[in-house]
């Protein structure tokens, strides 16, 4: 069924419900209140006449001789409004009126005749129409708010579920949406153009994947190759009294292990993006272990800066599952990022406690947007042959995980330091 | 020493082999799965290199084959997946090293001649080299019968140069070795010349001058004579 069709036929059954109610109330209210407006104009008929009666007058021959009154003067003729005084209930009491001429037969003179009724009792009749209007309006009105609510849950649930399941959808699971095909036509529609979309996202998302994966792969292969021959060629006897080319052999070769390092940590970032780290692989990882071995391998780095490293390690730290080898890279990463954005002579504390592991370091003052440290390729010096990968393979691992990663500046003395929260 | 190597590039192969051959092993290859399984299952090696990814199969199912054998063979995996899977897979199917390609041809020396040793002297096991006497096992290095102390880095540089005697070895190479795999070491070569310097200066002290060539910009050479 359309939307349309479906909201229509709620309102359509709303308002003739309303509809009816309201023609009944009308119909009965008007009845009562002519009906009462007879009555009461009886009644005060009959006051008049047992007033007259009691004060021993004769009774008229016609009933309320103020309704009609007779002159031989000209009035001015037509409809007009007036206010009399009601003999009985001694008040002014709102009259129309209507005055005419009767012009002169052989009988008698010309005259002007005023006939006049009371307003009072149609007063009555214009409340019950007056409420019974507002009513039915009221109620159309709290009806249509209603209406409107209740479709939002009934009708609109589809689309209300949908929405959801769109909040919640996430590529990396590689699975398309799934969308059930409700009634109404507009969201199955709906549905149906997101279950497209979706399943397209997911085998364009499966062939860029696979592309990097390949790629990944095949490029390992002539890099290898390269790097081997270019050893190999170091070796040559010949070689060894010619120290330009051996300088250039070996700038070839520094080049290609720079191309091999960026590659690997392009496709740790693209397999952490891809989420290929399966669970099973995780272990029990004691973080104050890795971080040891970590400290240990980077020691002749450490004196060659002459940097002091202060380790702080909470007792009594439990392991924590995790993948061993991004444990390691985690570390690994945020250790050289200290190291290598600091003063000959500097210092860099870590401390490692059951929630949290912070890197500070002595360094260089950064200019720039810190969040912006964490993207690719950022560099402090542009003329730095590193890629500037480490801290956005930070980043992922902790988004990985659902670790919270941070960085703050101290001016004076400068201080940067890195806290990741588990 | 009789090593397999199970390589399916050509290219690495024809570099790997002489690369190996110079150290003086006796190098044997196999180009695809079929060819590796049936000279694992008809002779015996000292040490089988298996390159994870063959057009034919996996590299671990050899790997899983040779332990079922259960060969003496020691057995160094590399692969060009960069997965941490395989290689904790590998390790724990009982391949006693890894290498991930690409891998410099001095670390894949040092870590050959460090699995055979491993194997085959069950420790007892010595390098000479002209005047130098290396005990592995109880960390010992005598020059002239002399004892030299060494901090663990130089005796690993020592060790790494040994592994790889005559050959040139890249800063780069070096570097690895020392610091681990993933070193961004790319401005921070100064710390192997320290090493090195202080290395070749207690060598002099004992009267082994000489020994370590400097290869100004490439690196360093352990000297044949």
């Amino acid at each position: 069924m359309k939307l349309l069709a479906a909201t229509t036929r709620y309102y359509l059954l709303l308002t003739a419900g309303l509809f009816v109610l309201a023609s009944g109330l009308l119909y009965f209210g008007l009845e009562w209140a002519l009906r009462h407006e007879a009555d009461e104009q009886l009644h005060n008929e009959r006051l008049y006449v047992q007033h007259l009666a009691a004060g021993g007058k004769s009774l008229p021959a016609s009933l309320f001789a103020y309704q009609l009154s007779r002159s031989t003067s000209p009035r001015l003729t037509g409809f007009s409004d007036t206010l009399l005084l009601d003999p009985v209930e001694q008040e002014l009491v709102p009259f129309r009126q209507l005055t005419f001429r009767l012009p002169a037969t052989p009988s008698h003179a010309a005259e002007w005749l005023t006939l006049r009724k009371s307003l009072v009792e149609s007063q009555d009749v214009l409340r019950v129409v007056l409420g019974v209007m507002l009513g039915a309006l009221a109620l159309l009105l709290l009806g249509v708010v209603g209406l409107n609510r209740w479709l939002a849950k009934r009708l609109w649930a589809p689309f209300q579920h949908t929405l959801t399941r769109l909040r919640a959808y996430d590529l990396h699971r590689h699975q398309p949406l799934h969308l059930p095909l409700p009634v109404i036509v507009e969201f199955a529609e709906l549905n149906q153009a997101l279950n497209q979309l979706s399943e397209r996202l997911v085998a364009d998302y499966e062939s860029l994947r696979q592309f990097t994966e390949n790629a990944a792969h095949e490029t390992q292969t002539p890099l290898a190759i390269m790097q081997a021959k270019m050893e190999q060629l170091l070796q040559a006897p010949t070689l060894a009294e010619d120290e330009a080319t051996m300088t250039l052999l070996g700038e070839l070769l520094q080049a290609s292990q720079r191309l091999s390092r960026l590659h690997q940590a392009l496709t740790l970032l693209s397999r952490l993006e891809n989420h290929q780290f399966a669970p099973a692989q995780v272990v029990p990882v004691y973080l104050d272990q890795v971080l040891r071995d970590r400290v240990a391998m980077l020691e002749p780095l450490l004196e060659a800066r002459n940097l002091h490293l202060t380790l702080h390690v909470a007792p009594n730290l439990t392991a924590r599952p995790l993948h061993p080898g991004l444990a390691d890279s985690l570390v690994h990463n945020l250790l050289q990022n200290a190291i290598k954005h600091n003063y000959p002579d500097g210092d860099i504390a870590v401390s490692l406690s059951q929630t949290a592991l912070e890197v500070s370091n002595t360094g260089p003052a950064i200019l720039g947007d810190p969040t912006r440290f964490f993207e690719r390729f950022r560099k402090h010096n542009a003329a730095s042959e590193s890629p500037g990968l480490g801290l956005s393979i930070v980043q992922h691992i902790c988004t990985f995980y659902n670790f919270r990663v941070g960085y703050d500046y101290a001016a004076s003395p400068v201080r940067h330091t890195l806290r990741v929260e588990f | 020493m009789k090593l397999l190597l199970v390589e399916d590039e050509a290219a690495l192969r024809t570099t790997l082999v002489p690369a190996l051959a110079q150290n003086g092993y006796v190098v044997e290859v196999a180009i695809n799965f079929a060819q590796a399984y049936e000279k694992i299952k008809l002779y015996r090696y000292d040490c089988v290199l298996v390159d994870l990814t063959l057009p034919d199969g996996d590299g671990l199912d050899l790997v899983r084959s040779l332990k079922a054998d259960g060969s003496p063979a020691g057995v160094l995996i590399f692969t060009a997946r960069d997965t941490l899977e395989d290689r904790i897979t590998g390790l724990d199917l009982g391949a006693d090293d890894y290498l991930v390609k690409p891998f410099h041809l001095s670390e894949l020396n040092a870590r050959v001649r460090a699995i055979i040793r491993r194997r085959q002297f069950q420790g007892q096991h010595h390098i000479a080299f002209r005047d130098l006497l290396v005990w592995p096992e109880q960390n010992e290095v005598l020059v002239h019968g002399e004892a030299l102390t060494l901090t663990r880095k130089e005796y690993d540089l020592l060790l790494y140069l040994l592994a790889n005697p005559g050959r040139v070895l890249t800063k780069e190479a070096i570097a690895e070795h020392l610091c681990g795999d993933q070193v961004d070491a790319a401005d921070s070569f100064d710390f192997i010349y320290t090493h090195l310097k202080n290395l070749r200066k207690k060598l002099q002290e004992h009267g082994a001058e000489n020994y370590i060539r400097t290869l100004y910009g490439v690196g360093y050479k352990l000297n044949l004579e």
